[in-house]
């Protein structure tokens, strides 16, 4: 039974028996446990702030599109005033979905059941029959307006939350906004989406892909090991010859949060001299960014950045960038400087919801971004060479969608449920010397300190109660 | 029929001339089609390989939930699931034939059905845009039910000597939330 004051799940297991802090582990059943899963959409998605979209996708007055938080689908729209909102898709008369479109545009989102009528704001307009008063004399009309949540642009990102009274989104990125800011603050215009997400089914737990964000760097070596085997992105080694061994690009420096938010900082320098032939200690903080400038970035928009982020972040941009990472509960996003095959090199920029379906599936949404005045061919270059990366059809995610329905299964076991997931690998560093940016920071190879604060922070909501 | 694919204006548009069913044309360009289904379902991917012209284009737009006065907007070109052409197909052929490309290894057990097949002439003689539906049906590992991909392709055929040369694909899928996991099979 689980009560407010006796946190337990229906076989006597306590809620905060879980994780296990003594020894860096998690019970596997929370891969696919239904019983958690509902709790978590109370005091995971139902409190946090969390990622649906860009506003670049709903640019006009009406436009609107259909996402979701946690479990429940809900209207993201722009009103007259271009002011974005978010409000539940479900009609305040009898519960059927406002909207069974994925987008549209519309100054009036009519209920299609008995034609109660919405604003893009939520507000209710009116029930059919007016004369009749259909909607009756009970409740007023100022409160059967669609259910709306606490809504907010950062970076033109659009996050939204149910937590009215909660943290602010600034409190809720604490520390790690620093070096957010260094990825989504750093131009005049600001960036953009290259069109609606994909969008397709994992038959695994949203959590398998939600830990993973949260900077496992180490799954590379292994999973992703063809990275060094073939093609352009074939790692030569001493003696020339292809050299599987990822490792080196594994090292860095990793941020984490007590919010769960994590980034992996890879080290610029050798990507500096292997791709433009510099050596970068010879090189100042403009130099770097003329000779390799920020993923998604131009050497022309380079002056942009000392406009918009201060010298620390730039020292980091340009030493340690942060390049992949997540959003707690449920983002990834991915800012890599890719090689091509003429020497070039192009940043693919994208950023993925896990958006939870039960506790067996989740739907991996994927966004391509560019910056707004990044020139046509950056842009389709952008848009390319995401897709055949990352996403439905990326050849590097390939691997991690087919991995994660692997270990859900693995955690209905009547014994592998009872196993562990292991967080031991332990940072026995911290900061580098003279490291100009907050949160709590280390360096070396990656280790698995960032997943864990993840779940640190999971086990901090789902015990907090309701 | 679903709406003509747009990249084909770097190929030739098709003409209202149709091929009919059962003329020669029409059925060596079925028998390509469904060649190619035996070497994908077969994993021959070198083979399958060879049979892509060098400009290919191999795209699969996004699909949209959208209402009956917007069906245009259903399909998206911007954004979509395979971006593609004859050097990125190719490099994935590399991966796909490499140690270590987990998504296909162990590989999916696939069952490529093409019907449907309607070809049209176009204004180069020596290529014929070519409509097939497709369904696809995979299965992995040890799992029960299969993941079931079905589409409507839009190919630009050139000959190619005795046979035919893929110039460009466009794969209009049904689904606007895909049921498979990822695209690491060609469709």
């Amino acid at each position: 039974m689980l009560t407010k004051t006796s946190p337990t799940l229906a076989d006597g297991t306590k809620l905060s028996d879980l994780v296990l802090p003594g020894t860096r582990e998690v019970r596997m059943r929370v891969l696919s446990d239904p019983e958690i899963y509902d709790l978590e959409m109370e005091r995971i998605f139902g409190k946090v702030w969390l990622f649906l979209g860009h506003e670049s996708e709903i640019p006009n007055s009406g436009d609107f599109v259909v996402r979701d938080m946690g479990s429940d689908s809900v209207i993201v729209s722009r009103d007259k005033e271009g002011a974005v909102h978010v409000m539940l898709n479900v009609c305040s008369h009898r519960g059927m979905k406002v909207s069974v479109l994925d987008g549209g545009n519309t100054q009036i989102h009519k209920c299609i059941y008995h034609g109660w009528a919405f604003r893009p704001n939520g507000d209710f307009i009116g029930a059919p029959v007016e004369k009749e008063c259909m909607h009756g004399k009970i409740t007023p009309k100022s409160e059967l307006g669609l259910t709306k949540a606490r809504s907010i642009l950062y970076g033109g990102l659009i996050f939204a939350t149910w937590n009215i009274d909660g943290p602010s989104f600034e409190e809720f990125l604490g520390d790690a906004k620093w070096y957010y800011d260094i990825l989504f603050q750093r131009s005049d215009k600001g960036l953009e989406v290259l069109g609606p997400p994909q969008r397709f089914v994992v038959r695994a737990n949203w959590k398998a892909a939600g830990e993973q964000s949260a900077a496992d760097g180490y799954h590379t070596l292994t999973l992703h090991r063809w990275l060094g085997e073939v093609g352009n992105y074939a790692k030569k080694g001493a003696d020339g010859e292809a050299s599987a061994d990822l490792s080196p690009e594994m090292y860095g420096v990793e941020v984490s949060s007590p919010h769960g938010h994590a980034l992996r900082c890879i080290d610029l320098a050798r990507k500096i001299s292997r791709l433009t032939g510099l050596d970068p200690k010879a090189l100042n903080v403009q130099q770097k960014l003329e000779a390799l400038p920020p993923a998604g970035m131009t050497k022309e928009m380079v002056p942009q950045l000392a406009k918009h982020l201060s010298p620390a972040q730039l020292e980091v941009l340009t030493s340690m960038p942060p390049q992949v990472g997540g959003m707690f509960p449920n983002v990834l996003f991915g800012f890599v400087y890719i090689p091509q095959a003429d020497g070039s090199v192009v940043g693919s920029l994208t950023m993925h919801a896990y958006v939870p379906r039960g506790p067996d599936k989740l739907e991996f949404v994927n966004w391509v971004l560019a910056e707004k005045d990044a020139p046509p061919e950056l842009r389709e270059k952008i848009l390319k060479q995401t897709i055949q990366l990352f996403g439905t059809s990326g050849m590097v995610e390939q691997d991690d969608s087919d991995t994660w329905p692997h270990m859900t299964l693995s955690a209905k076991g009547a014994m592998g449920k009872k196993q562990t997931l292991k967080y031991q690998a332990v940072y026995e560093t911290t900061a580098p010397k003279g490291w100009p940016g907050p949160g709590i920071v280390n360096e070396g190879f990656t280790k698995d300190d960032t997943q864990w604060h993840w779940w640190l922070y999971w086990n901090e909501l789902m015990n907090a109660g309701a | 029929m679903q709406q003509a694919q747009e990249n084909t204006a770097e190929h030739a548009a098709p003409t209202a001339d149709r091929v009919h069913i059962g003329s020669s044309a029409y059925n060596q360009i079925v028998e390509y089609l469904y060649e190619e289904a035996a070497l994908l379902d077969n994993l021959k991917l070198q083979e399958w390989g060879a049979r892509l012209a060098i400009d290919l284009i191999y795209t699969a737009p996004l699909r949209e939930t959208r209402g009956s006065s917007h069906q245009a907007a259903t399909f998206v070109r911007t954004m979509q699931h395979f971006h593609d052409d004859y050097r990125s197909v190719m490099g994935r052929i590399m991966r796909l034939s490499g140690k270590s490309a987990w998504a296909e290894d162990p590989p999916s057990r696939t069952r490529r059905l093409v019907t449907n097949v309607m070809v049209h002439t176009t204004a180069k003689a020596d290529e014929f845009a070519v409509v097939s539906y497709l369904l696809i049906t995979r299965s992995r590992f040890n799992f029960d039910e299969f993941d079931l991909i079905s589409c409507e392709r839009h190919d630009v055929l050139r000959r190619d000597g005795a046979s035919f040369k893929l110039a460009c694909r466009e794969i209009l899928l049904d689904q606007a939330v895909l049921g498979t996991p990822n695209l690491a099979i060609f469709l």
